[in-house]
């Protein structure tokens, strides 16, 4: 064991001397300006789509309706996966115990951190690096450390059922898809931004629809992954006795 | 220009040292614990690369989510590969 590390380390150092050498010696000259693309985003991402974040513009504007597709594909993955999983909520009643208080404690507080940080995130996408997929998987990174240590039990008492959370990704993916299609009653394209929807509400930059898809995708993804992360944490022996129903 | 490209090979290199620990561990536990260093050295690398959106995307789902679903897996086997 200690041997095969101190192989490695030798390795690694001779690779990481060699390689750094190289790259001095050679040095591989950096390109002093960008390419047509980039400077095509980098000048009219502003006045095209009214937000300075070029990423979440070509996600959301230029290539939006890849993205709409993308979401579906996502939806149908995670409905499928429900789909396997026997749906019996009094099996996962039986599981009420949870970690012991000091655990709880502390897994509040850094729940509520994550969660702060992910809406900051999702909200912020449409100014600053981020979106709805990376804000919703990060509340889903808190759900999933939430689940564990209270048990899946408790939350299901308290009315945080994989139903609900299944209902209310429908209801999140149903508005995105209404949010794409409302300006072609207007006889605009579908995924249209800029031309419908207005850049500010109250001096408040929402960039168009940008921030109302990030909204809705960060909903429908955090409530997916809590709701499969609800059904996994099942334990074997509930599926055992439930298997001539 | 020194300092990143010191950072980016020793990233690179420490995440090839994860991913060769996690295929050789037989403790499964331990070997999601070596996957989700390898993910981290990957956003060091992300970052260095500047993509910080690619970053956001890539600590939560291969760190937070990958890590978690995996760790369900494993308790509903055996934890050690045999």
């Amino acid at each position: 064991m200690s041997r095969r590390i101190l192989v490695l380390m030798l390795l690694f150092s001779a690779t990481l001397i060699v390689s750094f050498t190289a790259t001095i010696i050679l040095n591989p000259a950096t390109p002093s300006e960008l390419k047509e693309l980039a400077k095509y985003y980098v000048l009219n991402t502003i006045n095209e789509t009214a937000s300075p974040e070029a990423v979440t513009a070509i996600v959301w504007d230029y290539r939006g309706l890849d993205t709409i597709y993308e979401t579906l594909v996502l939806y149908l993955a995670i409905v499928g996966g429900l789909a396997i999983f026997k749906m019996s909520e009094e099996a996962l009643l039986k599981t009420r115990i949870g970690l012991t208080l000091l655990t709880k404690t502390s897994t509040k507080i850094i729940a509520l951190l994550i969660t702060s940080i992910a809406a900051a995130i999702a909200f912020h996408g449409h100014l600053s690096p981020g979106g709805g997929f990376p804000g919703g998987s990060a509340v889903a990174v808190a759900s999933m450390i939430i689940i564990p240590v209270f048990a899946a039990g408790t939350l299901i008492e308290k009315g945080i059922s994989s139903t609900k959370l299944v209902a209310i990704r429908g209801a999140a993916l149903t508005a995105l898809g209404l949010v794409a299609l409302l300006p072609v009653v207007r006889g605009l394209e579908i995924v249209t931004n800029q031309k419908f929807y207005p850049a500010s509400i109250l001096g408040l930059p929402i960039s168009g629809s940008l921030s109302l898809y990030n909204l809705l995708e960060s909903l429908a993804v955090a409530s997916g992954f809590t709701a499969v992360a609800l059904y996994l944490s099942i334990p074997e022996e509930a599926y055992k006795g439930g298997s001539s129903a | 220009m020194i300092a990143s490209i010191l950072l980016l090979i020793i990233a690179s290199l420490l995440s090839l040292f994860f991913v060769y620990m996690a295929v050789t561990e037989k403790d499964l536990l331990k070997a999601v614990a070596y996957s989700a260093g390898q993910s981290i050295t990957y956003s060091i690398l992300l970052q260095a690369m500047s993509t910080p959106d690619i970053v956001m995307t890539y600590v939560a789902v291969s760190v937070g989510l990958y890590s978690a679903l995996l760790v369900f897996v494993i308790s509903k086997t055996e934890r050690f590969e045999r």
